[in-house]
């Protein structure tokens, strides 16, 4: 148990350390997709993905914060796929 | 304990220095809405030759807020009547603190993520069936709800993901009346000694196009048994492997998903229990394994509205029970059939049936309404 919660401590500080030091690499294949695409590509994993228009701009940074806690997504995912989906309110 | 404490610290002051760090916070603007409230209503139907009728109805509401861009939190109560009376529950109400783009830390009661059924795949329009699969379910065995605290996130590398999970929890209580000796509570709302449970998950999102998921989940607790009984140092070790896949298929003009999961647990064999006597001890093997295997085809792409919205879905499920406990036997192995009609994307009408051992052969039919 004692090991256990060490390893834990440890890869935790692995992670944090290793993104604070280097910031996580990202192929351009990827940092250079749409909000669209992200979308499309994400939000279909586990269900079908609500589409633009479905909810109001407050909603889509609600539900935006809960999926990325529910799907583990990054903020810029979020991010890019939120902007995506308040596109059609504005 | 002391070994750790400057590790722990270490930790903490690299958390520090990221959360001095706001630039990635998009502002909530002034007079912005940070409260909602979404969930799911359900009710179900079900046949078979012992009994018909209308069974469960549930209303599930999920609160929500987002106090600030670094501060969220989620709350969902459960209101069931599966059990012939109105039964409220505290699914999970959990305080999220995001501390940069790969790291939320979070506690509270929270769906702990051990495998991907359990909280995310089972949940109302998720599922495509109107139950689980044998040993997902009530009497089933892995982790459901937790209370504690934890960190999660993703991180990129080049095209592919790796999401974690990292808790801390009470853990589950082990049963030792007669009909469950050997069994857990998984949803106990408090301690029943000093030990904790640790876990967690480490999924992989391998491909740029990210429809598919495979996780491995991990929990152990060195102490199940309520304080001060024989039982307390009865050990819990739980694991699962979960696979999530979705692909358009053009030529068929087609939405395919897999989902599955394996779990197994390993119960500490120096647990006793008494038998219904309340005299003759006994103990007995117990380490429960149970999968599932899913898949449905949606032809989303064609044109005529109907069909689009219509799925077939099969889920194969198979619980391997201890021999010899009072809930234990043979395996169990379940098939199930469903067709499902979509109303909205996150509302459906569910029409199943399902051949399982041990039970008559039944017809299932369930709404969804997601809110
Ligand atoms: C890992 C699986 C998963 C992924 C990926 C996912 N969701 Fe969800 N989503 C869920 C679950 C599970 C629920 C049900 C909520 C609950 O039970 O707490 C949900 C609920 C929702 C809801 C209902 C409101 C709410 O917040 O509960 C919306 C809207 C939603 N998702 C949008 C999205 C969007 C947009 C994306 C892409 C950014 C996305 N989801 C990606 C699992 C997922």
């Amino acid at each position: 148990m004692k090991k256990l919660i060490t390893y834990i401590v440890i890869i935790a500080i692995f992670i944090t350390g290793g993104t604070a030091l280097t910031g996580c690499y990202v192929s351009s294949k990827v940092a250079n997709k749409s909000g669209a695409q992200l979308w499309g590509e994400n939000c279909n994993r586990c269900h079908n993905a609500p589409g633009p228009g479905e909810f109001n701009n407050d909603n889509w940074d609600i539900i935006g914060t809960h999926m990325q806690i529910r799907a583990n997504l990054t903020k810029t995912e979020v991010d890019k796929i939120t902007e995506f989906l308040k596109s059609a309110n504005n | 304990m002391r070994k750790l404490l400057p590790l722990i610290i270490l930790l903490f002051l690299q958390i520090l220095t990221y959360a001095q760090d706001a630039s990635t916070a998009t502002k909530t603007s002034p007079g912005s809405n940070k409260f909602v409230v979404y969930g799911n209503a359900e009710m179900s139907f079900m046949s078979n030759s012992d009994s018909k009728g209308f069974g469960e109805v549930n209303f599930k509401p999920i609160f929500l807020w987002r106090i600030s861009p670094k501060l969220f939190v989620e709350a969902e109560a459960e209101i069931e009547t599966g059990e012939g009376s109105v039964n409220l529950g505290l699914e999970y109400a959990n305080m999220n603190y995001m501390v940069n783009q790969y790291l939320t830390l979070h506690a509270g009661r929270f769906l702990p993520k051990f495998g991907a059924y359990r909280g995310r795949l089972a949940e109302g329009f998720l599922n495509r069936f109107p139950s689980n699969p044998a040993g997902f379910g009530d009497g089933g065995i892995g982790a459901s709800v937790e209370t504690g605290f934890g960190a999660l996130g993703a991180l990129p590398f080049g095209s592919m993901k790796v999401l974690y999970d990292v808790y801390v929890v009470n853990g589950s209580h082990l049963l030792t009346d007669t009909a469950n000796a050997g069994q857990f509570d998984y949803e106990a709302y408090i301690p029943n000694n000093k030990t904790m449970a640790v876990g967690g998950r480490i999924a992989l999102v391998p491909f740029a196009k990210s429809n598919l998921e495979v996780g491995f989940s991990y929990q152990n607790k060195s102490g199940t048994g309520d304080l001060g009984t024989v039982n307390e140092k009865v050990s819990l070790s739980m694991q699962a492997v979960d696979l999530n896949y979705f692909e358009n298929i053009k030529p068929i003009k087609s939405t395919l998903r897999i989902t599955g999961e394996y779990r197994h647990q390993k119960v500490g064999d120096n647990a006793v229990y008494l038998k219904a006597d309340g005299e003759t001890q006994y103990s007995f093997a117990n380490s429960p394994s149970a999968w599932y295997l899913s898949g449905s085809i949606r032809p989303s792409l064609v044109d005529s509205k109907f069909f689009r919205n219509l799925e077939i879905a099969y889920r194969y499920s198979n619980y391997q029970r201890p021999k010899d406990a009072p809930w234990g036997g043979s395996n169990l192995t379940s098939n199930e059939y469903a067709l499902d009609y979509w109303l909205h994307w996150n509302s459906l009408l569910k029409i199943a049936y399902q051949v399982k051992d041990q039970e008559p052969s039944t017809f299932y039919a369930s709404v969804v309404f997601g809110f």
